[in-house]
């Protein structure tokens, strides 16, 4: 369970990022976080898996403070993580296989262990085939889909997406929020900053409204 | 798992040297100019030690004796020369022996010396030193002993000369240690700097791995490897530069300087000094990577 506690984030005075922000979000949902361009989905998400810390505010995760975990053992927490950047961070020169291969590569799981799941990840946004290829070589779409293979490799309890189908053809859209689905299944929680109302509309189970850093509206589907 | 993690991050660093090839490449020749120029300074100094220490060696020291000293007081200052490990052989050189080599040695002051009535060189016994390092206190103690035995007048020994090498050598020594220090510090913080570059050039690659749960340990032990192998190559490369220069250098200033060409000539430098240029190396390498990495483990 995911618990924010009035979150308070201020790069510049006087403008709030996110203003005052509390919600809950339990384990296994399926939600989204959606507003206006600079309504502060980013930052949110960038709080929750502690990229930056609020400038006020409280946030649990599983009954764990999070803000309050030293900064060396914070790769704890990001490995319950799986996350998809919106601007992708990868590394460009290193191949498809080694981007993905990361996630696993920091846990020391074996090699053959971490090729298999490397290529079902790639065959599940249907990049397998370029596995050797360098992302400076792949499509903007393309890039955004290895970040989600790195995403999802390992299996996370949490994962956190910031625009995944930005780039994306409707066909892949779906069939991406389809994979985010099929590891919701599996009991992951899912929380997506987006957009797209199209995709909310299909596939949200709880969305929160975002406008000026204020949740103006929540919405909880059976 | 240890020992795979361990496999992957060499294999890692083995990839980012190569992949990075150009930038190591310049990494690795200003570390090695760095550490060139404190093997000049060690082989210029190398040279003075060894030329001074070849002076004191070669200097016979004359004791000149009382005249018409009996032989048996003459065997016996001998015998307290000879018994000084310092001393290789003694040789007597009487009076008419001494006023011969005289004459043969300024021949066009032999006139004023056949018109003295007598001789008036004395006799003396020369001793040469034994051909080993032997330090300048321990000639002036072995003399200072020695000029105490009856019988003995006065000594003769270029102490000047060797005491102006050794005080050259000194100063080179400490103007090489000083220039050492301060080019160590400055080497450290080029290469650290160099380091820094490559580490910032790859921000991104740490900011990544911190993001996916990488440990501090994980993201920094290919950068230590990197940093280790890039101070490593530039040391021991610095240590082939030099060579070539210990062989070719005299070629070249052979001809110009003429007898300074021994006092600016560079010595070889000893095992222990080149281990001490490669630990150097390495170590500011590995030192350098990890101070710079740390400024980027704070995502």
């Amino acid at each position: 369970m995911i618990e924010l506690y009035h979150i308070w984030k201020q790069y510049q005075k006087p403008h709030w990022a996110i203003a005052d922000v509390s919600l809950e979000i339990n384990t296994g949902d399926f939600c989204f976080i959606t507003g206006p361009s600079g309504s502060g989905k980013t930052t949110l998400l960038r709080i929750i898996f502690r990229e930056i810390l609020p400038t006020e505010g409280q946030i649990l995760i599983d009954g764990v403070n999070i803000l309050k975990i030293p900064d060396h053992k914070i790769y704890k927490l990001r490995r319950l993580m799986g996350i998809v950047f919106q601007d992708f961070r990868l590394m460009f020169h290193q191949s498809v296989f080694a981007n993905v291969a990361i996630s696993l590569q920091i846990t020391g799981l074996p090699d053959k262990e971490i090729r298999r799941r490397v290529f079902n990840s790639l065959r599940q946004v249907n990049l397998h085939h370029k596995m050797w290829e360098y992302p400076s070589r792949l499509s903007y779409g393309e890039q955004q889909r290895v970040a989600i293979a790195r995403a999802i490799v390992n299996h996370p309890k949490i994962l956190l997406a910031d625009e995944p189908t930005g780039n994306l053809d409707p066909e892949l859209a779906y069939e991406i929020m389809t994979i985010f689905k099929e590891i919701n299944d599996q009991g992951a929680t899912v929380i997506i900053g987006s957009h797209d109302r199209e995709l909310i509309r299909h596939f949200g189970h709880k969305i929160f409204f975002l406008q000026t850093g204020k949740i103006i509206g929540q919405e909880v589907k059976p | 798992m240890i020992f795979r993690q361990l496999k992957y991050l060499l294999q890692s660093a083995g990839h980012n040297l190569w992949n990075f090839r150009g930038r190591n490449l310049i990494s690795v020749l200003i570390i090695s100019f760095s550490f060139l120029v404190i093997g000049i300074f060690l082989a210029l100094s190398n040279n003075l030690t060894y030329l001074g220490e070849q002076l004191s060696n070669n200097l016979a020291i004359s004791f000149f004796l009382k005249q018409n000293l009996p032989a048996k007081e003459v065997e016996e200052i001998r015998q307290a020369i000879l018994d000084s490990t310092l001393v290789d052989n003694v040789v007597y050189v009487s009076q008419s022996e001494a006023l011969s080599r005289f004459t043969a040695n300024f021949p066009e002051l032999k006139e004023i010396v056949a018109n003295l009535d007598s001789n008036p060189f004395p006799p003396s016994l020369e001793a040469r030193l034994k051909d080993k390092s032997v330090t300048l206190a321990a000639i002036t103690a072995f003399i200072d002993h020695i000029k105490r035995l009856p019988g003995v007048v006065d000594v003769q020994f270029n102490q000047d000369w060797v005491e102006k090498m050794e005080s050259l050598s000194r100063i080179v020594q400490a103007i090489g240690f000083f220039l050492g220090v301060i080019l160590i510090l400055a080497s450290f913080f080029i290469i650290s700097n160099v380091v820094r570059l490559n580490v910032f050039a790859r921000k991104n690659e740490i900011e990544i791995q911190r993001l996916v749960g990488a440990t501090n340990t994980f993201i920094r032990i290919p950068f230590l490897v990197e940093g280790f192998v890039l101070g490593l190559a530039g040391s021991l490369l610095s240590i082939f530069i030099l060579f070539l220069l210990i062989k070719i250098f005299p070629v070249y200033i052979g001809q110009t300087l003429g007898a300074a060409e021994q006092l600016l000539a560079l010595r070889p430098l000893s095992l222990e000094q080149m281990i001490w240029l490669v630990v150097g190396g390495a170590l500011t390498g590995t030192l350098g990577s990890a101070s710079s990495v740390s400024k980027f483990l704070r995502v």
